[in-house]
């Protein structure tokens, strides 16, 4: 297993500089540079001007050199500054990712809570009123965008309870209760869709596996039904439940862009999109490797999960 | 299995569904008509203000940075009026008589007198005006050398140079007088300084971190306590603030709230204080949760956006083809639909520095009505019978906007043959490209929001070498004639060249003007004194109209 952990490491620094590459071109394909993005509405700026900020910037420079630099300060962990707010990107991501890290992990909670149990149900209901109550409410959650139920959310919120989440992040370490009145709602947007392809599968699976020589052993064995289910159906239907969780923690974090907008959460996923509305090369940059390395570990992590489930896996 | 839908069932439904399409279709006329009732002009309460309390209020922008000298950015401009001065000052809506009162106040400056050519202006300042009482300032006291440092900052670099690079130089020769001569006279110098734009920042943070960028520190009304990115500005009271007694309320908090749904969400719980809709329909949606909100319908003195011709190349370089594409848009249209019948027609001139009331689409002449038949006989005239091919790029500022281009790609194309490739841009391409005015053939173009001034808004923007030209107006007329009205004086006199250049535009279609509509201002029931004067919105460059504001709870 070590082995496989250090091969599969080694095969990241490929994944990892190519998306290196790819993120650094496409930032330099798109027109428009931050300068302009931070002049605002002005106009009044001369090409002297312009031309001094782009060398004191190091956006004078060829783009290999600026390539090289740039890697250079991820390897050194000193990514620099954001060009748009001069912060070090390093404090801007220690702001960004405790928030985005917590949406994604309570939506990821309520996702997994709503999935699996209605899964289970609707594969040991099969065909009966839960299992179609279940299937609807999975067809939803896969039809309905992140922007939409948002919206949608916070408007009858507010109509119906006057009442909305508390405008103005604070950390949970500040002030747990306000924090958690702010990330419910977006929490449970986001682990709805979440839930909605964890679901099926769940039900999928479960059904599956209900028809196994070995459950209907344990059925015949007089086992409660509840045992036959949880212990000896639902774990080893997990292999592939676990195998679409891991897939779908990439567009958890590209949905964290739409409803970190629309509950004005400042996590990485604002943060991203904001910079590359004002073209701020580093910060976009240092964002998408980062997301880059958490779904190369995530899937890592997926992959080393299966040995759990079931022991008869083995690496190589 | 027999169709349970007979005849008589049928024709029912059509009769319903029609009646519901009609009162549909009628709806925005209905809330048109509603929102012709809200005032476009709160006067300030008769009642004695009150201290106290926390206005908040739900933003859509969020500054990229504190530095004045390195944006124009409405994200920063919603808060540097509360923190920081100027010389001279729009009257706040408390002190105006309306809300089109472009009348200047002194701010840091008690007067302000020309020289007899109008090339140096000598401006007392107040004596006793304290820095705000946080390190390294301390509470010192504010001198003309320091306006005098601050300018020359301005004009040596940054977005605010080509505005202050007029100064020749400046000269103290004392500590409560400032004196500024100018390359070339202008009568409308004080304007200039009095832009939400061109505040007065502190020596002592500049020389100590290099730039303005993490700490502002002023003489306004407030002092900002917190900048968090992405989630809230708050600012507290400043108790030395040269203006005793005011302001009114203790804190200010400004959340930033990127999308509308959320805002709206905010003001309708009263977590915000204030909120700007676009159309009267969005205005009646919030009547319906929120029946005792206060109403201003936001006075429309210019239009912002237009098509931007590269009128310094063929086709548009000729008159003929400006006029007819003009006249085959039919902006009333616009104003009906797009606008649910509640808008201007466009033009860029504020029309208070030329007349009493706004403009008619009748008054903007004859090349500004629409007339589809003339248009094509024009266009043939100018050797274009079939029409042509061109582009057309844009940033959508709102959603109404995609409409209006649209609207105006489909004209084009029945009226006149001429096939509009559209281009949709994120705003930094838009940005880049239109104010590098290199681009060919059309874009959606802006002037700048920020500028109540008269020169900024004709000078600045139509003579054919400000760098703030960006319609790339080239026209000896208009070059003349915003000279001419910088030597002018008299305010009667200003007026009478004023309405010479917009004939002179408008005949010539340099801007080709379209609908726009400001929308409404919604506040909560006890907010006082907050009206939005034209130009000075409570909520954007026009936010240090809320340092005379009160909570009347």
């Amino acid at each position: 297993m070590q082995k496989y952990v250090i091969r599969r490491l080694l095969l990241a620094i490929p994944v990892l500089v190519l998306s290196s590459l790819i993120v650094f071109g496409l930032m330099r394909v798109m027109p428009g540079d931050a300068l302009v993005a931070l002049m605002g509405e002005s106009g009044n700026v001369g090409e002297r001007e312009l031309k001094k900020l782009r060398k004191d910037l190091g956006l004078d420079r060829p783009y290999h050199e600026q390539y090289l630099i740039w890697v250079w300060q991820m390897v050194s962990l000193n990514p620099g500054d954001s060009i748009f707010t001069n912060e070090p990107i390093p404090v801007a991501l220690k702001k960004s990712i405790p928030v985005t890290l917590e949406l994604a992990t309570l939506a990821l909670i309520l996702g997994l809570a709503i999935a699996i149990p209605v899964g289970v149900l609707s594969a040991t209901r099969q065909d009966k009123p839960a299992d179609y109550v279940g299937r609807v409410v999975a067809v939803s959650g896969l039809s309905f965008p992140d922007f939409w139920l948002g919206t949608l959310v916070i408007t009858f919120a507010a109509i119906w309870f006057r009442w909305i989440p508390p405008l103005g992040y604070v950390s949970i370490w500040d002030d747990p209760w306000r924090n958690l009145q702010q990330f419910l709602l977006p929490a449970a947007v986001l682990g709805f869709r979440l839930s909605a392809a964890t679901m099926r599968m769940t039900r999928s699976t479960v059904l599956e596996v209900l028809r196994e020589d070995y459950v209907r052993t344990a059925w015949a064995k007089g086992l409660a039904g509840r045992m036959v289910v949880y212990k000896h159906a639902l774990k080893n239907a997990l292999i592939p439940v676990v195998t679409i969780v891991g897939g779908q923690l990439g567009t958890l974090l590209a949905g964290t862009v739409v409803v970190e907008t629309i509950f004005a959460l400042p996590g990485m996923g604002r943060l991203t999109v904001e910079a590359i509305l004002y073209r701020d090369y580093p910060v976009v940059q240092t964002n998408v490797m980062l997301v880059a390395g958490v779904l190369v570990t995530l899937n890592l992590l997926v992959d080393l999960t299966y040995a759990l489930l079931d022991p008869r896996i083995r690496y190589r | 299995m027999r169709s349970s839908i007979n005849r008589r069932k049928f024709l029912t439904g059509v009769a319903v569904g029609t009646t519901a399409l009609t009162a549909g279709a009628l709806r925005p006329r209905t809330a048109a008509a509603a929102a012709s009732s809200y005032p476009d002009w709160i006067p300030a309460s008769p009642k004695p203000p009150k201290r106290g309390g926390t206005l908040t209020r739900a933003s859509a922008w969020d500054p990229p940075v504190l530095d004045p000298r390195l944006t124009q950015s409405i994200g920063l401009f919603q808060f540097v009026g509360h923190t920081s001065s100027r010389l001279v000052r729009y009257a706040f809506p408390e002190e105006a008589t309306g809300v089109t009162d472009p009348t200047l106040k002194g701010d840091l400056a008690e007067s302000w007198q020309a020289s007899p050519d109008h090339r140096t202006w000598t401006f007392k300042l107040r004596q006793g005006v304290k820095w705000q009482n946080v390190p390294p300032l301390n509470g010192r006291e504010l001198v003309a050398a320091d306006v005098k440092y601050c300018f020359e900052a301005y004009a040596k670099e940054g977005v605010q140079s080509f505005t202050f690079r007029e100064i020749e130089g400046i000269e103290t020769p004392d500590k409560y007088t400032l004196r500024v001569h100018l390359h070339t006279p202008n009568v409308l110098f004080p304007h200039n300084v009095a832009e939400c734009v061109t505040v007065i920042f502190s020596r002592e943070v500049l020389e100590e971190d290099g730039d303005l960028k993490k700490r502002l520190i002023g003489t306004g009304p407030y002092i900002l306590k917190e900048h968090t990115r992405k989630v809230r500005l708050a600012l507290t009271r400043n108790p030395d603030y040269f203006d005793k007694g005011r302001p009114y309320v203790d804190e200010l908090v400004i959340l930033s709230t990127p999308d509308f749904a959320t805002r709206l969400a905010a003001f309708r719980t009263g977590q915000s204080d204030i909120l700007q809709v676009a159309s009267p329909s969005e205005v009646e949606t919030v009547r319906k949760t929120n029946p005792a909100a206060v109403v201003q319908t936001y006075k429309n003195v210019l239009a912002p956006f237009g098509l931007a011709l590269a009128q310094d190349k063929p086709p548009f370089s000729d008159l003929r083809v400006r006029r007819a594409i003009s006249m085959s848009i039919d902006r009333q249209k616009q104003v009906d639909t797009v606008f649910e019948g509640h808008g201007i027609p466009g033009w860029g001139v504020p029309y208070m520095y030329y007349q009493d009331k706004a403009p008619t689409l009748a008054e903007l002449g004859p090349w500004w009505q629409y007339r589809p038949a003339e248009a094509k006989k024009l266009l043939a005239e100018a050797g274009h019978p079939n029409g042509f091919e061109t582009t057309l790029f844009y940033y959508e500022y709102w959603p109404q906007m995609t409409s209006q281009v649209q609207i105006v790609q489909q004209e084009l194309k029945k009226n006149l043959n001429i096939n509009v490739k559209i281009t949709k841009l994120d705003y930094t391409t838009y940005y880049g490209r239109y104010v590098e005015g290199k681009w060919d053939g059309m874009a959606w173009g802006f002037q700048s929001g920020h500028a109540v001034g008269l020169d900024e808004r004709t000078y600045m923007y139509l003579h054919s070498k400000s760098t703030k030209n960006f319609f790339r107006v080239n026209d000896s007329v208009i070059d003349e004639l915003t000279v001419k009205l910088r030597r002018t004086p008299d305010r009667a006199e200003q007026a009478k060249i004023t309405k010479k250049i917009v004939d002179r535009e408008l005949d010539q279609v340099l801007r080709m003007w379209m609908p726009y509509d400001g929308g409404f201002l919604i506040y909560q029931p006890n907010v006082r004194n907050m009206a939005a004067l034209a130009l000075r919105r409570p909520d954007g460059y026009g936010s240090p109209t809320v340092a005379r504001l009160w909570l009347d709870k």
